[in-house]
């Protein structure tokens, strides 16, 4: 009875019938593909992407240039060197990030005790020169300028768990 | 007395730390026993070479049989003592400390230059809480100015008093004390005050948290990104070890490397911040060539080639001035290649003017008391020698002899400001200092019944001892270590010869060492390289020339200068300025070069500064000191040795082959093994002619000895770097009618300045004292010689 | 006579089959393969040597990208061999949340195992379905974390954050609007949990698509029944763990024989083949994934009831949270130290290893007390697969070594490491 029963399955090709039946299911149903990049997924407050530098409401930045990031990069990735300002104060006068060597580990900002280098939701960057990829502290606070908004209110979400 | 001693060292007592079973000196604290024994006890004020202090409370631990614990660095181990360090009490004790010294520290961490090399932070993170339980304002100190080398944030001060300690009992200079009761205790200096010891950088290493920290060495870099390189100092003879803290080849701050023979656990500031010159504006990057007064920068090998032409042109008629803190190899290269082209002329001792007992002079200064004794010494003579700015660790040597009893008398030109008292000194200017020395050697000879040698034995039979000098020879007699201390004034002096002559009688008539403090920091290797005009290596025979007096008196057609600026490092300057523009062509070889050296110089040679070449030193003890470049040459500069070997190979001398450093020592150990020439007696005459005038006393001030030293600027900015004034007696002030801030003009050498007067006790009657190697004194005659003196 | 040679011939390392950098060198007689000699270490980064040069955390981003198709199980076998050494139990949320992405992980890799299998040996269409699962994983990850693959999430002591109270949504645009938005965003409303929750329920439907497609699917059967079978015995001696031991008939699993984190609190059952063949393998495999949303079940249901932290709070080992940091001084020098110097981990060795999707991922550390690891190795279970290359290929056909790379699962970030 079985051998019989599997004998006409096969013939009657049953399971490629199942298998195309799935597919034809799918055939009516909605999309799940999006349209990149015109609409993109959503992206988690914690998404660790490419780096910035904030700034102080004031406008100074906030950067004091306490080398925990450069220590804790398991990448090696930060070079910092640093020195004191006209006013006293300790600041970088180099802040690189070497993007190549970055693990986007997050460890920096986890480490920064002044909430500076921190990594934004920005995925989306490319580089045409190869030199391009170590980005200086220049760009770095140009970046946290520019989406200083959304870093604040992806760190103000996800405060409480931090 | 020695068998109470004896008994003393054998008497031990046994106690238990956290069950272990010691034995330990009776009287040691509990804390130098766990030391030894490795057991780990959390500790802030106490350190070894300190007094005891027991004031941070952070060692306390727990004793069986005490009702509260005791701090493990003040209390005594008795017989049968059962320390505990992990107990609950004891847990609970650093606990509390810890909490306590929190309480009112600043959050600094970050912008804090101590951060990570923190004894704070290390033991907050070994012995403290997870969290503070303190919320209310913490205190706020207010920072002090110290000077251009310490950089204070008093706010993070934890009352430890190291550092009050240390300028107490090792600098003596006490410039820091505490002001103020419980949490409002202060360090501070002494009414706005800075610190000027020549020791004062250490207080930043005693410093256990970010209060003292480096100035010059500020935000540059954190302790993990260092590299530290082992290294030697050049700059006084002492040699003392160090680290060069380097990140991508560039030094950035020099800590000690602890060595108990020679500088313990401390640093001169001279060495400290010396390598600051390394990056300074005037550093010679890349080898130049004057081509019709233009200077060009060249490659090696154009430079290497003008050079020979030159050496070649010149063959005979050419002299080699190199810096007495050339390293071994390059001191030993040059006297071959002088000796090569077959001129002798060749001499390290740029700032000697008497070179008259060279013949009768050994095989290298003598320094018969090793430095690591020099504590233990009971009477000191110093002769014309100001320990404190030649040698600093040699001054706080002898500050510890005085400290445990020594009494000290200075025959100096200068009554310098010593961290140590003195008597029966004999302070007289120059043009007395002979006579002077000569009375004191007459005591000696008559309480010894010992003849004075033949050289100098007319003058002292001459001489007429006063009572100080009987009692000053009798001390030295009587003393069971006593010490000579040859010191760099009297080496200057142009009688040299007759003070050393007669220092040495005095010592070893009165049974005393007799310690050379040679100028320079590589004397001894450069004597034994045989960098003289009269010897080969160790003393050998070898082509004999003219001493850097002569050379410099009788002009010589080419010069080299290897690693030296005429106007400083030189005793008469203006001479030596008038001869080499006088000459046909002057090789410089140099890691800095200010405008003098373009003018007069034909070819530049970038010399790699010590901590950026790798080489060995002989220090005063005679211990040979090898080191490796800390840091990446700059630009084009390269190691002394290997440039000597390629311009001795392409001129085609022999012993230029070494292929490697290895092998150039190993070629210098055979040149030193040879035998030495036999000493031969030779006559010294007083001179007279010094006259009824003033004579100058130009000693090197403490951070002018060397090209490095002069271009560090945080070291230029203190006061020991403040040096053009001229000093006098009132007596002679007020014949010169001179007051005090007055202008005065000083000819010397048909060249005259202008300087301001400051009237001091310090000086002799008779004595001018104007400092060598300065910007002003520069352009002047000898540094020990005739000056005139007249309102400006 | 002419000297006749089989015809040797390289199998990557730039074949799309070849699962990565994976040279082989096949001795082929005809169509037949005589030896498979498989060279590796063209991925090899020296993470282990790397490990011992920095302080025991900054590895925990290298361990994601040994095996990057299971990368928390990589981080969990690391973070609890440093556990095993400091002593300390991470607190039970935490463990909850390790289980309970250990097997989302696990999910993540079989999906991609499906679908890269699938696409191997000619089926397509299930590959599209499974990266669109993957693709909600992937959403996990990074709500979590904040990244996709490279979490760097679990921490010596726990994790490093509590799972957030709400999942990022679609946006409006001009496609996605009214019904389509919502139907977009109808898991996302709630929590993380509700998320993870929705999609566990729903997805044994989707695995009954898979199995529509393959399973009994003839083409399927023809390439993967009776090929490379290994007997028990075989797959003992030759080293093999996971889903390779298990589909001989092997019952060997460490969730169960050696528990870890809450996996002794969880209800699952291990599938057992019986054959040892690649259509075992790939029948184990879809039974792990019908088990993992169980297990996924359980953890959701506890997390839900049992809130609290998901960290110790020990400063030694652990940084305090950003707000005691910037008001506390103790905080504040433990922050520096632990993110500068890091934490010194006592004298020892241990091994501790996982049941990750692919076999036994453990790792071996000696400290000699600095904060660093003096020696870390990690076992990588893709390496012992592997090994038996040569065993299993032998006497099949060339386009049946594709089939046994295949169902071996192998990553070259972990065989070369």
């Amino acid at each position: 009875m079985n051998a019989v029963s599997r004998y006409f399955k096969s013939l009657l090709l049953l399971e490629l019938w199942q298998g195309l039946g799935v597919t034809l299911r799918y055939f009516f149903r909605p999309k799940f593909t999006i349209n990149y990049p015109e609409e993109k997924t959503p992206k988690s407050p914690r998404f660790r992407g490419l780096h910035a530098l904030r700034r102080y409401p004031n406008g100074e930045e906030r950067c004091i240039a306490c080398k925990l990031c450069e220590a804790v990069c398991p990448a090696l990735a930060i070079t910092i060197d640093s020195t004191q300002r006209e006013d006293g104060t300790r600041r970088t006068t180099r802040y690189d990030i070497d993007l190549f060597k970055c693990i986007y580990c997050g460890f920096c900002e986890e480490s920064c005790p002044v909430d500076s280098i921190v990594l934004t939701d920005v995925h989306e960057f490319h580089f045409e020169e190869r030199e391009e990829s170590v980005v200086n502290k220049a760009q770095l606070l140009a970046l946290g300028d520019r989406y200083e908004e959304q870093i604040a209110s992806n760190r103000r979400q996800d405060a409480a768990y931090r | 007395m020695s068998t109470e001693m004896e008994t003393a060292a054998i008497e031990t007592v046994s106690i238990e730390v956290d069950g272990v079973a010691l034995e330990a000196p009776k009287g040691a604290m509990i804390i130098e026993v766990t030391d030894k024994a490795g057991i780990e006890i959390p500790r802030f004020c106490y350190h070894p070479k300190l007094s005891i202090a027991a004031n941070c409370r952070m060692c306390l631990v727990d004793v069986e049989k005490m009702p509260k614990p005791v701090p493990a660095c003040a209390t005594p181990v008795m017989d049968g003592m059962k320390v505990y360090t992990t107990s609950r009490r004891a847990i609970d004790a650093q606990h509390g400390v810890m909490e306590f010294l929190l309480i009112n520290h600043p959050l600094d961490c970050p912008i804090c230059d101590q951060g990570g090399e923190c004894e704070l932070q290390d033991q907050a993170m070994g012995y403290g809480r997870s969290v503070s339980r303190f919320v209310e304002r913490k205190r706020v100190v207010k920072d002090k100015n110290v000077g251009p080398l310490i950089q204070t944030e008093m706010t993070r001060c934890i009352h430890c008093t190291r550092c009050v300690r240390f300028l107490d009992e090792i600098a003596g200079t006490n410039e820091l004390g505490g002001v103020g009761r419980g949490d409002r205790l202060e360090i501070s200096t002494c009414v706005e005050n800075s610190i000027d010891s020549e020791l004062s950088g250490n207080v930043i290493d005693l410093c256990p948290v970010g209060a003292l920290t480096n100035k010059p060495f500020r935000f540059q870099a954190r302790a993990w990104e260092l590299m530290a390189r082992p290294s030697i100092a050049l700059h006084d003879g002492v040699g003392s070890h160090l680290y060069h803290h380097t990140r991508r080849g560039k030094v950035l701050r020099t800590v000690p490397r602890e060595n108990n023979t020679l500088n313990e656990t401390w640093l001169t500031d001279r060495d400290r911040w010396s390598p600051e010159g390394l990056c300074s504006d005037d550093r010679v990057l890349e080898p130049q060539v004057k081509k019709d007064g233009v200077w060009k920068t060249v490659s090696w090998d154009e430079a290497v080639e003008t050079v020979v032409s030159i050496l070649k042109e010149a063959g005979e008629d050419v002299g080699m001035l190199m810096s007495p803190s050339s390293a071994n190899e390059e001191l030993f290269l040059g006297q071959a290649l002088m000796r090569g082209l077959g001129s002798g002329n060749i001499d390290h001792r740029l700032r000697q003017s008497d070179f008259s007992d060279d013949a009768m002079s050994p095989v290298v200064p003598q320094f018969e008391m090793p430095v690591a004794e020099l504590d233990r010494v009971n009477a000191v003579l110093l002769v014309g020698c100001n320990p404190r700015h030649e040698a600093p660790i040699v001054g706080h040597r002898v500050r510890q002899a005085w400290r445990n009893g020594a009494a000290v008398a200075a025959y100096n030109p200068v009554d310098w400001d010593f961290h140590f008292d003195t008597g029966l000194d004999a302070i007289c200017a120059p043009q007395d200092q002979v006579s002077s020395l000569a009375a004191l050697a007459a005591a000696v000879a008559k309480l010894s019944g010992k003849e004075p040698p033949e050289s100098v034995q007319g003058i002292v039979n001459e001489a007429r001892p006063g009572e100080d000098q009987d009692t000053l020879a009798r001390r030295l007699a009587e003393a069971e270590n006593a010490l000579v201390l040859f010191g760099q004034s009297a080496q200057a002096h142009g009688q040299a010869a007759m003070l050393r002559a007669l220092s040495r009688f005095i010592a070893s008539a009165s049974s005393s060492a007799f310690n050379e403090l040679a100028a320079g920091g590589n004397a001894r290797g450069a004597w034994l390289s045989g960098a003289v005009p009269h010897r080969g290596p160790a003393g050998s025979a070898a082509t004999a020339g003219k001493n850097a007096q002569q050379m410099l008196e009788q002009p010589l057609n080419a010069y080299v200068l290897w690693g030296i600026e005429p106007g400083f490092d030189i005793a008469n300057p203006a001479r030596a300025v008038q001869a080499l523009r006088s000459a046909a062509k002057v090789v410089v070889v140099a890691s800095h070069a200010a405008s003098g050296l373009y003018e007069m110089g034909d070819v530049i040679l970038p010399l790699a500064p010590q901590p950026e070449s790798e080489g060995s030193m002989i220090n005063v003890d005679g211990a040979v000191l090898s080191w490796a470049a800390a840091a990446t040459p700059q630009g084009q500069a390269r190691s002394g040795w290997k440039i000597l070997r390629r311009l001795g190979g392409e001129l085609g001398l022999d012993d230029f082959r070494q292929a490697s450093l290895a092998e150039l020592q190993s070629d210098m150990q055979v040149a030193v093994a040879q035998q030495p020439m036999e000493p031969s007696r030779v006559s010294l005459s007083v001179d007279s002619s010094a006259g009824g005038g003033l004579y100058r006393i130009g000693d090197v001030p403490i951070y002018a000895v060397d090209a490095l030293c002069r271009r560090a600027e945080p070291l230029q900015k203190t006061v020991h770097a403040a040096n053009d004034w001229l000093g006098l007696n009132a007596v002679d002030a007020e014949r010169l009618g001179l007051n005090e801030g007055a202008r005065a003009s000083v000819s010397q050498g048909g060249e005259s300045a202008e300087f301001e007067v400051r009237i001091s006790e310090r000086v002799p009657q008779g004595g001018a004292w104007l400092r060598s190697a300065t910007c002003t004194t520069r352009k002047l005659g000898p540094a020990f010689g005739p000056i005139e003196v007249e309102v400006a | 006579m002419a000297e006749i040679q089989n015809y040797t011939m390289n199998f990557g390392p730039q074949h799309p089959a070849a699962h990565g950098v994976l040279r082989l060198v096949l001795e082929m007689d005809g169509e037949t393969v005589v030896r498979a000699d498989p060279h590796i270490g063209l991925l090899h980064r020296a993470t282990e040597k790397l490990a011992e040069s920095k302080p025991f955390n900054h590895s925990i981003g290298y361990l994601d990208r040994l095996d990057y198709m299971s990368m928390m199980c990589n981080e969990h076998a690391y973070v609890r061999a440093i556990e095993q050494l400091l002593g300390i139990e991470p607190p039970p949320r935490a463990q909850y949340i390790r289980t309970m992405f250990d097997e989302l992980t696990r999910f993540s890799n079989h999906l991609l195992w499906i679908a890269a299998c699938g696409i191997d040996l000619g089926a397509m269409t299930v590959f599209l379905y499974c990266f669109r699962e993957r693709e909600m994983v992937m959403d996990m990850y990074e709500a979590v974390s904040g990244a996709r693959m490279h979490a760097a999430y679990y921490r010596p002591g726990g994790v490093y954050r509590d799972l957030p109270e709400s999942v990022p949504l679609y946006k409006e645009t001009r496609w996605t609007k009214g019904k389509d938005l919502k139907r977009r965003n109808e898991w996302r409303e709630g929590s993380l949990l509700d998320f993870i929750e929705a999609f566990a329920r729903d997805v044994p439907s989707k695995i009954d698509e898979y199995e529509t497609l393959l399973t009994d699917n003839r083409i399927w059967k023809q390439r993967t029944v009776g090929i490379g079978v290994v007997s028990p015995d075989k797959a003992v001696q030759m080293g093999y763990t996971g889903v390779m031991l298990r589909g001989s008939g092997v019952e060997w699993d460490l969730r169960k024989k050696q528990p870890y984190a809450m996996y002794d609190q969880v209800d699952f059952d291990v599938p057992v083949g019986v054959s040892g063949d690649c259509y075992d393998r790939y029948l184990c495999r879809v039974e792990e994934l019908r088990q993992s949303a169980k297990i996924i079940l359980q953890c959701v249901d506890w997390l839900k009831k049992n809130p609290g932290h998901v960290m110790l709070k020990n400063f030694k080992v652990i940084p305090p949270t950003r707000e005691e940091m910037k008001d506390d001084m103790e905080a504040m020098i433990h922050h520096f130290k632990l993110f500068t110097e890091g934490y010194a981990v006592p004298e020892g060795e241990t091994y501790a290893a996982v049941e990750a999707p692919k076999g036994e991922f453990g790792c071996y550390m000696v400290s000699d007390g600095a904060n660093k690891p003096f020696r870390a190795h990690f076992r990588a279970p893709g390496f012992a697969h592997l090994s038996s290359m040569n065993e299993l290929a032998s006497g099949h056909m060339l386009a049946d070594a594709v089939a046994i790379i295949s169902t071996m699962d192998l990553v070259f970030g972990e065989v070369d490491r």
